[in-house]
C-alpha cells in the first residue's frame, strides 16, 4: 500500500463518482481521480499506474474511439474487499461507434489489448441511449 | 501529476528527430500525428521519435505511431522509437509493439548522434 494515513483509506463499500463532459481533453480528469482513489484503496504504485492507464482506456472505450461526444461521461469507483470496480457510462450516446479510419480501429484494438493485460476483467455494453464500459482489478496477491 | 505536452523537431545526424515530452493521449496525440505526417510529407521516410521525456501514452498515441510507421515503410523508411521509461516500455510490451517498432534506449543507438 502506498504511504497514506489510515484515515485517508477508502473502505469496503465506499463509492466515488465523477461526471464530466465527454471530451478527450478531459479524460485526464479520470486518470487523476483514479490515481487518488487507487492509492486510498491500497493498490501499490505499479498497480496504480496500471489502473490510471486502464481507466483512461475505459473512457475511450465508452466514447467509442476517443473523439469528443455529446453528453457526459459518468465514472463510478467502488471498493469491494480486495478489488476495485470502475464503471464508465456515456449517457445519450446515440450514434456512438468507431469513427472511420484505420488509425482509430488500430487504437481501439490496442486499447482492448491494454485493458486485457492490466485488469482482471473488463467489458462494454451498448444500448440505444448509452454506452457503458467497466473493469475490475484485484489487488496484487488477490487475483483469481 | 499531468505534465505539459510539447514537441520539438530537430535534424541532427542522418534523420529528422521529433522529441516529445509530457502526456500523449487522446487530447494531444493529434498534434503528434500532424507533426509526423508533415515530416513524412516533406520527404523523410525515416524518422527518429524521441520519447525519453514522455510520462504517459495511451492507445490513441500508439495508433498514431502505428499509422506513421506504415507511412514510413510505404516509402521504404522506418520509424525509430527511443524510450527508456519502464512504464512506457511496458505499454509497448503488452501491446506487442516491441516486435513492430525498432526501439532504442538512446538517440545514439537509434542512429542519431547525441
Amino acid at each position: 500500500m502506498t504511504d497514506l494515513d489510515a484515515a485517508d483509506a477508502l473502505r469496503v463499500g465506499d463509492r466515488v463518482e465523477l461526471r464530466f463532459p465527454a471530451r478527450g481533453d478531459l479524460v485526464v480528469l479520470a486518470r487523476l481521480v483514479t490515481s487518488a482513489i487507487s492509492a486510498r484503496a491500497g493498490f501499490d504504485i505499479e498497480e496504480l499506474e496500471d489502473l490510471r492507464l486502464a481507466v483512461g482506456e475505459l473512457c475511450l472505450l465508452a466514447m467509442g474511439g476517443g473523439g469528443d461526444r455529446h453528453g457526459d461521461l459518468s465514472l463510478e469507483f467502488s471498493v469491494s474487499g480486495e478489488a476495485i470496480d470502475v464503471s464508465c457510462t456515456l449517457a445519450g450516446a446515440a450514434g456512438v461507434g468507431r469513427a472511420p479510419g484505420d488509425e482509430v480501429s488500430e487504437a481501439d484494438r490496442l486499447g482492448e489489448q491494454i485493458l486485457s493485460a492490466l485488469v482482471d476483467e473488463y467489458g462494454r455494453e451498448q444500448d440505444d441511449g448509452s454506452s457503458r464500459s467497466w473493469l475490475r482489478k484485484q489487488r496484487r496477491g488477490h487475483g483469481a | 501529476m499531468e505534465q505539459e505536452f510539447w514537441i520539438n523537431e530537430h535534424h541532427e545526424g542522418a534523420f529528422p528527430t521529433i522529441a516529445v515530452g509530457g502526456e500523449i493521449d487522446v487530447a494531444t496525440a493529434p498534434q503528434l500525428r500532424e507533426c509526423l505526417h508533415r515530416t513524412i510529407a516533406q520527404g523523410n521516410a525515416t524518422i527518429v521519435l524521441d520519447l525519453l521525456e514522455v510520462s504517459f501514452l495511451d492507445s490513441t498515441a500508439l495508433g498514431v505511431l502505428v499509422g506513421a510507421l506504415k507511412r514510413c515503410r510505404e516509402l521504404g523508411g522506418e520509424l525509430h522509437i527511443v524510450v527508456t521509461d519502464p512504464r512506457i516500455m511496458k505499454i509497448f510490451e503488452i501491446t506487442g509493439l516491441t516486435k513492430v517498432f525498432p526501439i532504442a534506449d538512446s538517440l545514439a543507438s537509434a542512429g542519431v548522434s547525441s
